[in-house]
């Protein structure tokens, strides 16, 4: 079985892709960083272990690409399906990428920690992409890890249990914290727009100051954005620094989108986007 | 800027409930607004001067007229704006009226929410920009899709009237069904004698150029400029070198491996075939499924018997792209085949009633055949599976229709009047025969229908029973059907020799393709749907289409030409003018803000969202962008909602212009 | 028209489409059918116009509901508006459901331009529920009362103080 540095030398020797983006290690820490791999050398500084945290499909967003190119790229599941949703959006075509698709066996939800059923990933409790729906070379490496119990569906479950008001009061308090630096949307690999609705000014519909009513409407409409894109890599929450819980909406509406169209984001590059189509029997209950 | 709010009593109609003098009042105080008045009819002539006066004397740049609905009167006042020389768009209206003082009674809560409708349309109206109706050139060339009756009358209207007609025909010859009816209700004429006629007269008609056995495989563009392309299948015939002897039909050997489409499969055609022998074109085609040329390589009858070498074994598709300004939907209707294996599996059907299990239960079309003087059985009634002479004959009605358990909910309309033919020309025929007809109620609203019908029942003796069949069975070479007599409230079994079944009616098993082909709408049976069903019923919502016959929903052979007919008109109003005008209430696209995620494209339901590149000054490609064809986009907004980003604005509904409607009510 | 039962009024936002329930809207005025003035329609061609930030910058503009009301399925104007703004909808009220703004504060009906009576039942049935869900404040007031919490602003003033 070929090892990542292999894949990726001969990648790169052949020509066959300009740059890998990877990780590598971080001098004299315990973490990886992102890492554009340019030469048959530089494979051998690419590592892969549960402390790969960072989505690299956010590099394959028109803006953030490190070549003009073929791109190959190391995804984990849930990085493979950020990158499938980005060719369902036309942000990207099949042939502009080679996706080396590494199984995974979690990661860290902290940079620097080893990992253990305490310290792992939120998103890696529920996740079901060990082996990434998308590659053009599959690394194999160990699936199987321990899950502890999923604390963030408990904590949905005491969300949604909550009267209105306590809800609203609960994310008042959160999202009163935010400081609009935009961490998340910059983490985020379907945050690709060229102006986000933020920033568009006539009209403003988003008020900008790190107020709470704007906090509101920035938080709601960003998750809304997401509806049926989100694919659950949770880099948005892992990039804020005021600790707001983002993952618990996109978490919503990713449960929405299975519950309501049986939809699951990013898991074929073929499949119709959720929104942007529409079928007669779409449930409706809400509507008098 | 400076805005002029006119506030209309509509006589008492406002002024009852709300005090117009007071909203004028409060509404001079309204930041941009530089006059305010009141007026007992702002619509009448005074009321238009007083607004026309205003715009140039304050020298205004919008007007807000506080009155009725925008659904009455907008193009009244936008023309008065219009005559004072303002763009007619810098023009807003606030419903005073349906949507206030007719629907409360307090004259304060119905003046005060009156200031806020004005304020609401005073903020929109100062994001108003002006703008000019969009011109479009208009091709004056129509398409016809369909050669049945309707496509043919449409084709004739138009081409009369000067302008040119592709009349596009799936089948190898026009004329629809109607060419295979026997005789036509309520007159009883021959079909065929009525119709060929038509056809002929399409065929030479300068203005038409005929393309059957063609179907259309893609439509792009808009009203006044649709690119058709047309597939035209191959017939393994030239067109241009047929005579349409016939020999090449005569000498084909393969006599009996298909089941003649237009004998409604009671009798078996070659290989080599024209449907029936009034076709036009007289040019035969090779049925390549059948064919021993094409599955050995062996038989050259066909090429032996043609004096003129027109039979072309390696003739392929032909794809031809014609440029139209209008199109007329003609697709017509098929019968509901109810069980009849391996058709239509999808439906419940009546299975109970053994059609395509027995012979001799037979649906209304063959027995048209059957009752035909150029039928199989040269008009003679004799049943198909021992040619025997039926003595006793059972109609029923409703066989698909009027029943959603087992087929559709709609009534098929037609079948009363040609089961009364039916059940006629058979009396008429044999005349020892016994005819019954079981019924759900006769509907024949018609001019000389119902008389019809009555004719049927007091001068030939058809015995109509009031109620449904619960099942036919063979017994002792008979048919039993059994069914209940609701009138006499008894059970009936009829020892039958043969079974009519008036099926429904369906539209053509590929409506839904074309329908999404052209950009219309369709209903849940695959019926097209037309604009509003009372004062717009031949045009779709899509505009320069339009729709004739029974491809919209059932209807009789007068029907359909009457709509064909006004399909034509309608397209004729088109073809009145050399551009279109339309509202300029369409979609635009910020370029250098658009991300190309094109939701905008998946969203539109008229294809009106293209594809642009945007290359740097070397010419590499920066990025792909959406465009917004403003001939195709009909102003819904559903681009601008979905659009992540707010690259796309839908001109006269802004995000701006809403924006400040929402801000206004703080 | 009910007599309100408190003297609050609540401030209604309805966004509507330009064919069917604006035009409902005008049956229901046509018709003389009384209603609650408590609404505010915004005409918008289709449904698919009507974004989720028009509800979020309602209730910012001081609404303490809002309906949005289209064609009914199958007959939009523009064919399939309806539906994708349908799709829409099911995430965005699921959404703000989430974050504490139910379905009494957002309401969705269809209305077809000949159900002018059933406007004006969703009409009163919608400010009924609000009028007894009370004003939005939480949602209107959020800036002054979430305004920084007091530890965060001593913080930050003393550290205003020693860079002085």
């Amino acid at each position: 079985m070929p090892s990542l540095q292999h894949v990726v030398k001969d990648l790169l020797a052949s020509g066959a892709v300009e740059v890998v983006i990877g990780y590598e290690k971080a001098p004299g820490q315990n973490r990886t960083r992102p890492f554009f791999a340019r030469t048959p050398e530089d494979a051998d500084r690419l590592v892969f272990d549960f402390s790969a945290l960072n989505n690299l499909a956010v590099y394959l967003t028109r803006q953030k690409r490190p070549a003009k190119g073929k791109i190959g790229i190391v995804a984990k599941g849930c990085d493979a399906r950020a990158i499938t949703m980005l060719m369902q959006e036309q942000q990207l075509t099949r042939d502009d990428v080679h996706v080396i698709g590494m199984e995974c066996s979690g990661v860290t939800a902290e940079m620097g920690a080893d990992l253990s059923k305490d310290t792992l990933a939120a998103k890696c409790v529920t996740c079901k992409v060990q082996t990434p729906p998308l590659a053009d070379t599959l690394v194999e490496g160990p699936k199987d890890y321990e899950r502890p119990d999923d604390r963030n569906g408990a904590r949905m479950r005491e969300l949604e249990a909550m009267t209105p008001e306590q809800r609203f009061a609960f994310w008042a308090g959160e999202f009163d914290r935010c400081v609009r630096c935009y961490a998340c949307r910059q983490a985020c690999p379907m945050c690709y727009c060229e102006q986000c609705v933020a920033e568009k000014n006539q009209p403003q519909w988003i008020e900008t100051s790190a107020t709470l009513r704007g906090n509101i409407a920035w938080n709601v409409i960003r998750a809304f954005h997401l509806g049926g894109r989100c694919v659950g890599c949770n880099e948005c929450e892992r990039a804020c620094p005021a600790d707001i819980p983002l993952g618990l909406l996109n978490r919503k509406l990713g449960m929405v989108a299975g519950q309501e169209f049986g939809y699951a984001a990013g898991m074929d590059a073929s499949a119709p986007t959720l929104v942007g189509t529409w079928d007669k029997s779409d449930r409706q209950e809400y509507i008098k | 800027m400076k805005i002029g709010v006119f506030i209309c009593y509509c006589g008492e109609n406002i002024g009852r409930t709300v005090d117009c003098a007071a909203v004028a009042q409060a509404c001079a105080s309204i930041p941009g607004v530089a006059v305010s008045v009141d007026y007992k009819y702002m619509c009448s002539d005074p009321g238009q001067n007083l607004i026309i006066n205003a715009i140039r004397e304050h020298r205004l740049d919008g007007v807000v007229v506080g009155s009725c609905s925008p659904h009455m009167h907008e193009k009244t006042f936008r023309k008065a704006c219009s005559n004072a020389g303002l763009n007619p768009f810098m023009f807003e209206m606030a419903n005073l009226r349906e949507h206030c003082s007719w629907i409360h009674d307090d004259i304060a809560v119905g003046t005060a929410k009156s200031i806020d409708l004005v304020r609401i349309a005073v903020e929109k109206v100062k994001r108003n920009e002006p703008l000019t109706p969009i011109r479009v050139p208009v091709t004056k060339r129509a398409l016809v899709i369909g050669g049945g009756i309707s496509g043919i009358q449409a084709a004739l209207d138009i081409a009369g009237a000067g302008f040119q007609v592709v009349l596009v025909e799936k089948e190898p010859s026009i004329g629809g069904h109607m060419s295979q009816l026997s005789e036509t209700f309520p007159t009883l004429d021959c079909s065929q004698c009525i119709l060929t006629p038509r056809m002929v007269e399409v065929y030479q008609h300068p203005n038409i150029t005929l393309m059957s056995y063609s179907e259309v495989e893609k439509v792009e563009g808009f009203i006044g400029n649709f690119s058709v392309t047309i597939r035209r299948k191959a017939r393994s015939v030239r067109a241009d070198l047929c005579t349409g002897c016939g020999d090449c039909v005569q000498k084909c050997p393969i006599k009996k491996k298909a089941y003649s489409e237009f004998e409604e499969g009671l009798a078996f055609r070659p290989a080599m075939y024209v449907p029936f022998p009034q076709a036009v074109p007289n040019i035969p085609v090779i049925d390549r499924a059948v064919c021993t040329y094409y599955k050995t390589g062996k038989c050259q009858a066909c090429v032996k018997a043609c004096g003129r070498g027109a039979i072309d074994f390696e003739q392929q598709d032909e794809f031809v792209t014609e440029a139209v300004g209008a199109i007329v939907v003609a697709t017509g209707y098929k019968l509901y085949t109810i069980d009849k294996k391996p058709d239509d599996s999808q439906y419940k059907g009546y299975g109970e009633y053994g059609y395509g299990v027995y012979k001799d239960v037979i649906d209304g079309l063959q027995f048209e055949r059957l009752a035909s003087a150029s039928g199989p059985t040269g008009g003679e009634i004799r049943r198909p599976s021992d040619k025997a002479v039926p003595k006793k004959i059972v109609f029923i009605q409703c066989v698909g229709s009027r029943d959603e358990s087992k087929g559709f909910s709609y009534c098929s309309k037609i079948c009363c009047m040609y089961t009364a033919k039916h059940a006629m020309l058979y009396k008429h025929k044999v005349h020892e025969g016994e005819a019954y007809v079981f019924y759900m109620d006769i509907r024949s609203g018609g001019k000389g229908y119902e008389e019809f019908v009555r004719r049927a029942i007091e001068e030939d003796h058809v015995k109509y029973i009031r109620g449904r069949v619960s099942r036919i069975y063979e017994k002792d070479g008979k048919y039993i059907v059994r069914g209940e007599d609701t009138i006499a409230g008894m059970q009936v079994e009829i020892d039958a020799d043969m079974v009519v079944l008036a099926t429904a009616m369906v539209p053509q098993p590929e409506s839904a393709v074309l329908a999404q082909k052209l950009g219309i709408a369709y209903d849940n049976h695959g019926y097209f749907v037309e604009v509003h069903p009372k004062l717009r019923p031949v045009e779709c919502s899509t505009g320069g289409i339009f729709l004739a016959g029974a491809c919209h929903s059932p209807r009789d052979i007068p029907e359909s030409v009457s709509m064909a007919s006004a399909a034509a008109a309608k397209a004729l109003v088109l073809f009145g003018s050399d551009v279109l005008e339309r509202e300029p209430v369409v979609a635009k696209v910020n370029e250098s803000t658009c991300a190309g995620c094109f939701y905008c494209q998946k969203v539109c339901a008229y294809n009106a969202v293209e594809r642009r590149e945007i290359r740097d000054r070397a010419g590499n490609l920066r990025k792909v962008v959406a465009y917004v064809n403003e001939g195709l986009c009909q102003g819904c907004g559903t681009c601008n909602a979905t659009c992540p980003s707010k690259s796309v604005e839908l001109i006269g509904f802004t995000d701006e212009q809403l924006y400040a409607e929402i801000h206004a009510l703080a | 028209m009910k007599m309100p039962t408190s003297t609050w009024n609540p401030k209604i936002v309805a966004f509507v489409c330009n064919w069917c329930t604006y035009t409902g809207a005008d049956l229901a005025g046509t018709s003389r059918l009384k209603q609650e003035p408590n609404a505010r329609l915004i005409r918008v061609p289709c449904t698919g116009r009507i974004d989720p930030v028009f509800v979020i910058k309602a209730f910012e503009s001081g609404a303490d509901g809002v309906l949005i009301s289209g064609c009914h399925p199958a007959d939009c104007h523009y064919n399939t508006g309806n539906y994708h703004a349908r799709r829409r909808w099911t995430l965005f009220h699921n959404l703000l459901d989430f974050v504490g703004i139910d379905s009494s504060r957002l309401h969705f009906s269809w209305v077809s331009a000949s159900e002018g009576k059933k406007w004006v039942t969703v009409v009163d049935g919608v400010i009924d529920e609000i009028r007894a869900r009370g004003p939005f404040e939480r949602y209107q007031k959020a800036n002054s009362e979430f305004a920084l919490p007091p530890a965060l602003f001593e913080a930050a003033a003393k550290e205003v103080q020693q860079h002085a």
